[in-house]
């Protein structure tokens, strides 16, 4: 059952973390370490700062006014909530999907080159490459090979978010965020992304957050239990979903809260 | 345990914990039924033992359908899978507590028939007996009250089970030595000490488990002394 990998490296560490919507504090000093090519799953209940928390991993909620954050999150040696982090580069190390799919209104060939652009020069059949690589690793290829330059808006819901699960990876980030990415998809669709991301943690590091317990059960290497904008428990799945510590995530995980 | 967002979950873990608690009940009377037909050689009330295994057969199977189903339906978590495993485990050893009394029960009628085993000692699996099934019913009241300091002292208590065991068996081959005669005899009487010291054992796995479901702490397989430490 266990899929952790042999040694354990922390590629995103986060200390004493607040955070603020203007006078409310969603988030209550968050520590946690974010171990490299692993899955780890937020859950919690809704306005528990779970995607809060997500949002600060690459700076998301710098695109609203009035919302900051106090503390570190280390990643490659730096604190990212420095000001002058460069924002479009950290964000193509930690790319994000979200929980609506987003394709672009262009081509499914462009949705996924035009994030490769901005960082990179690649001649056409270089791009060819990446964008073939990009699709086969979210295992999306086979259904759009042969319609490369219709729109991303005529693939199905569940082909969207794996488009957009597509353009998250071509970039070659080194962790994926992914905001409830299967909120929104049928069981099958659902499925298909839930295998993505045990594919994808060979290579990546997943954050996940995600409302469905059975999913952060299924997909996750570790899991954090947050309430009211404080992180309640953090530890391997296994362990959590057999036996938490804590009775507050007892209470939450079997149903209980309320 | 408090209640669950969804009333019909409690219900259904309710509802599947009472049909333990009616297979446990049915089990322990077959055991006392057995011991009885032995003290009294009397045959009917083995044929009874008998019987009723076929309805303990079918509450197991019924018991376990119920399970699949809770388990398939509501993706149970933390204490209430444990549960739900124990009680998977529980039901388990409650049938073939089940089967050594039908054991019981049939040797019992193969004494009665041969007729030769008056003259030995047969009364003093009693002890033994009356600790097993003991044993057992405590163990099911602490199921019901899911209460780990009483599974503690199951497990202590199945020591003794095995201590009168060993000095039955003792005694049975003085008795073979004496008189080469009596062996025939005495091998069925030392199958009914083995399966009351086999029931000891169904009752000290049950509460192994009540331990799992409470504590969360596998104590299966380790010292006394050790499931102590793990259940403070």
């Amino acid at each position: 059952m266990n899929t952790l990998p042999a040694t354990k490296e922390t590629i995103l560490e986060v200390r004493n973390l607040n955070f603020y919507y203007g006078a409310f504090q969603g988030l209550k000093n968050i520590n946690l370490d974010i171990q490299k090519n692993t899955v780890t799953a937020f859950i919690g209940p809704s306005g528990c700062g779970k995607s809060t928390l997500l949002r600060t991993l690459n700076r998301m909620y710098d695109l609203y006014p009035g919302q900051r954050a106090e503390g570190e999150i280390n990643f490659g040696g730096e604190n990212i909530l420095n000001p002058k982090q460069d924002l479009n580069l950290l964000r193509s190390r930690i790319g994000m999907v979200f929980q609506k799919p987003t394709p672009f209104p262009m081509s499914i060939y462009d949705n996924i080159a035009f994030g490769v652009r901005l960082y990179e020069n690649l001649s056409r059949s270089d791009m060819d490459d990446r964008v073939e690589w990009a699709l086969q690793k979210a295992a999306i290829w086979g259904e759009v090979k042969n319609k490369l330059n219709q729109s991303g808006l005529s693939l199905s819901g569940g082909q969207q978010q794996r488009l957009c699960i597509a353009r998250g990876i071509a970039v070659k980030p080194s962790i994926l965020l992914l905001d409830e990415p299967t909120s929104a998809l049928d069981p099958i669709s659902t499925g298909k992304v839930e295998e993505l991301v045990h594919t994808l943690k060979s290579e990546y590091t997943v954050v996940i957050v995600t409302h469905n317990m059975q999913q952060a059960a299924r997909v996750s290497d570790y899991t954090a239990y947050m309430y009211l904008g404080e992180l309640m428990e953090f530890g391997e799945t296994d362990q959590i979903f057999m036996k938490p510590v804590r009775q507050e995530t007892e209470d939450y995980i079997t149903g209980r809260f309320g | 345990m408090d209640k669950h967002i969804s009333s019909q979950f409690d219900a259904e873990l309710g509802s599947v914990s009472t049909r333990v608690l009616e297979l446990g009940g049915l089990v322990e009377s077959q055991i006392r039924h057995a011991v009885y037909s032995l003290s009294q050689f009397n045959s009917e009330v083995a044929d009874q033992v008998i019987a009723t295994e076929a309805q303990v057969n079918s509450m197991e199977v019924e018991i376990d359908r119920d399970l699949s189903s809770i388990i398939a339906r509501r993706q149970p978590t933390a204490r209430d899978l444990r549960l739900l495993i124990a009680i998977s485990k529980i039901t388990a050893n409650l049938e073939r507590a089940g089967d050594e009394s039908e054991k019981i029960a049939r040797m019992v009628k193969s004494i009665i028939t041969t007729g030769n085993a008056r003259s030995l000692p047969s009364s003093e699996l009693r002890i033994a007996s009356d600790l097993a099934s003991g044993l057992l019913r405590k163990a099911l009241d602490a199921f019901a009250r899911l209460d780990v300091t009483e599974a503690v002292s199951i497990l202590k208590e199945d020591d003794l089970i095995d201590a009168e065991f060993d000095g039955f068996v003792r005694k049975l081959v003085t008795y073979m030595m004496e008189d080469p005669r009596t062996i025939s005899a005495s091998l069925d009487l030392l199958f009914v000490a083995k399966a009351i010291e086999r029931i000891g054992d169904h009752a000290k796995n049950i509460a192994e488990f009540i331990i799992y479901v409470v504590k969360g702490a596998d104590v299966r397989h380790i010292a006394l002394a050790d499931v102590e430490s793990a259940v403070k």
